[in-house]
């Protein structure tokens, strides 16, 4: 039993760091309706600039500021220069995913080629370990889920309470209607890529702090259990992502100390597979029915 | 002499069995639309019963452990491996086509792919775990005296396979070439007015895959009756990737398509990649293979979405005028407006 309740709050940190791929991957995926499994080649990206950054000495703030503008200019770029003028082109909206998918696959051999095989770490503070109970936790953990937590309470206020983020709902919610409204459609999707981008490029730097050492496919392992929490959460909800992320996080950490350890990665597979055929819409289903690809 | 007649014997089964599973993803994907993202699980799941059921019962202080080992006499391993394809088609039919939306349904495939790896690996007793299963006796190696290093023996087996390659495709063409063929374009094309025209998506969506399914098996099946050995590191998903590539750079839709895909992309590429000089750090050969497999569907898409072999576009002239020798542009980037991309990407939710 204490193996599980330790196990909670490795499960805490874990639903910290799949909060923010989810969160930018929900957001993105809920306007422009573009399956991103690329995500995780921003995240990988995220994850060896900051290396770079920390190797000359950067502060652990400084390289996760780093990481997130890499991770906006990465995301941008991608949507800009790859999928949009595919989708200009009329690609079927699920072939999308093939070419999301043949994006993730040439960047992840480009690391790949360009690191190497081994293993890295960032060199970060060596912190306090605070315990409660059976949960050890130590320093560095803790503000990595006050990052996590931060930044989800900001992209909330911001779609909630600013007339952009009034703009980024609509739009996710019904674009042709947004468009006629007089909303820059065009604008809203560029900024989500952008702030999608943030946020996987802070979850790249976060995985590379927290991990004790990472590799080319590190950040792979991430993205099934970070869309299982995306898609939990109900798409297109960056709240619901979080809850979602919090569920595939414990539940897959307390269920492999429980098991077998190397089963992590398949409770949250299955997971996501229940979710997907038994409630397709995710634990808060959207409002709205799903659209076409946004241009 | 003889090592350029073995090499070229070699690649002629590897040829052999991913053009096997080409023409069953064709049929799947090219022809019906069907993103099976697990199909490389399919393949697996063929070569571990071949392996199994050649291989006899396990023997407790054995160095291999894995379930329903049984003795059985040459064809019957393949043909079990192409039923194993075909019955977990169908449970994935059952349990994913019916109900998901075709990009959730690629993803829960690409899922069920890597829980399944994951599971092959850990669970030893289940089919050799990481290690896989080795020693896989070869069929009908006793017709040459025992000596299946022997050059006549591999020449054996590669006309065998590319038998077994000849008579799937005869089966696709014959597919592709029926009314229900017909069906099966209509449901890619349009899915509302397949379902208009009274044809169950499902029930043809589930009879394409069991068919891909059972091709994918026999593949696995050759395939493991000729390397002898299997393990998990040799279907990881990128697998399946790889498989969708060819189909696309070959042309989607059509027999002549797979073919050449599975040709140039896994057999080509594959063994091509090998000739690379080597520098740098020892993975940039294969990183270099697997930048050029995913570089690869994104140059046809956008300049020959057609691929190399257009699918033809079949036409019923009235009498008198010359048959259709129209081309399709390639379904997958047809250029069409954005509303039916739309309709397309909905139609199930419109389903009750």
């Amino acid at each position: 039993m204490n193996i599980a309740i330790a196990a909670l709050g490795f499960g805490i940190v874990t639903a910290a760091i799949l909060s923010l791929g989810a969160v930018g991957f929900t957001l993105q995926y809920g306007v422009t309706n573009v399956l991103n499994l690329a995500i995780a080649g921003v995240m990988s990206g995220a994850e060896y600039v900051s290396l770079e950054i920390n190797r000359h000495g950067a502060n652990i703030w400084l390289t996760i500021a780093v990481g997130a503008v890499f991770g906006a200019v990465a995301s941008y770029a991608l949507n800009r220069f790859i999928y949009m003028p595919f989708i200009r082109r009329g690609v079927r909206a699920f072939a999308m995913v093939i070419i999301s998918l043949a994006v993730w696959t040439i960047i992840q051999y480009v690391v790949l080629a360009i690191v190497g095989p081994g293993y890295s770490s960032l060199r970060v503070p060596v912190t306090h370990t605070y315990s409660l109970g059976a949960i050890r936790i130590t320093g560095t953990q803790i503000s990595v889920v006050l990052i996590a937590i931060v930044a989800l309470l900001a992209l909330e206020a911001t779609l909630r309470f600013t007339l952009f983020g009034k703009a980024i709902r609509a739009t996710a919610t019904n674009a042709p209607l947004a468009r006629a409204s007089g909303v820059n459609v065009g604008r809203v999707i560029d900024l989500t890529w952008l702030i999608s981008g943030v946020f996987s490029g802070i979850a790249g730097v976060v995985i590379a702090i927290t991990v004790s050492s990472f590799s080319y496919s590190t950040a792979g392992d991430f993205l099934v259990p970070l869309i299982a929490a995306a898609i939990l959460g109900g798409v297109g909800r960056p709240l619901g992502a979080m809850v979602g992320a919090l569920i595939v996080g414990v539940v897959s950490e307390v269920g492999a100390a429980l098991t077998n350890p190397s089963y992590k990665n398949v409770i949250a597979f299955a997971m996501l597979g229940i979710v997907l055929v038994v409630r397709p819409s995710g634990l808060f289903p959207e409002r709205v029915q799903r659209k076409d690809v946004v241009l | 002499m003889n090592v350029v007649i073995f090499y070229v014997t070699l690649i002629l089964v590897y040829f052999a069995v991913d053009a096997m599973a080409c023409a069953g993803l064709s049929l799947e994907f090219g022809v019906t639309g069907v993103v099976n993202f697990a199909y490389i699980v399919f393949q697996a799941a063929g070569a571990y019963t071949a392996a199994v059921l050649t291989l006899g019962p396990a023997s407790p202080s054995g160095f291999q452990q894995y379930i329903g080992g049984a003795h059985w006499p040459f064809p019957l391993p393949l043909i079990a491996a192409a039923v194993v394809g075909a019955l977990l088609s169908l449970v994935v039919a059952v349990l994913g086509v019916r109900r998901l939306r075709t990009d959730y349904l690629a993803i829960v495939l690409l899922v069920a792919a890597l829980i399944a790896t994951t599971v092959a690996t850990n669970q030893d007793g289940l089919v050799g775990g990481a290690a896989g299963l080795a020693l896989v006796p070869h069929p009908l190696v006793a017709l040459f005296g025992n000596n299946a290093a022997g050059l006549s023996y591999n020449v054996f087996f590669a006309g065998f396979s590319l038998l077994l390659c000849a008579l799937c495709f005869l089966i696709v063409h014959r597919v592709t070439d029926s009314p229900f063929g017909r069906r099966l374009r209509a449901l890619r094309e349009n899915e509302a007015a397949a379902m208009a025209q009274g044809f169950s998506p499902f029930r043809l969506q589930a009879s394409v895959l069991m068919m891909g399914g059972a091709m994918a098996g026999l593949s696995g099946g050759v395939l493991v009756e000729y390397v002898t050995a299997w393990a998990p590191s040799g279907w990881l998903y990128p697998e399946t990737f790889v498989l969708f590539t060819a189909l696309i750079v070959g042309g989607l839709g059509n027999n002549w398509g797979a073919l050449v895909g599975a040709l140039v992309v896994p057999t080509g590429i594959g063994e091509g990649i090998q000739y690379l000089p080597h520098f740098g750090s020892p993975t940039f050969t294969v990183s270099v293979q697997w930048i050029v497999i995913g570089l690869l569907p994104l140059l046809f898409l956008w300049f020959r979405p057609q691929g190399l072999i257009p699918e033809r576009h079949r036409r019923f002239a009235p009498a008198g005028e010359k048959k259709g020798r129209q081309l399709v542009q390639g379904w997958l980037r047809p250029r069409t407006s954005s509303t039916q991309i739309g309709e397309l990407s909905t139609s199930k939710d419109a389903r009750p």
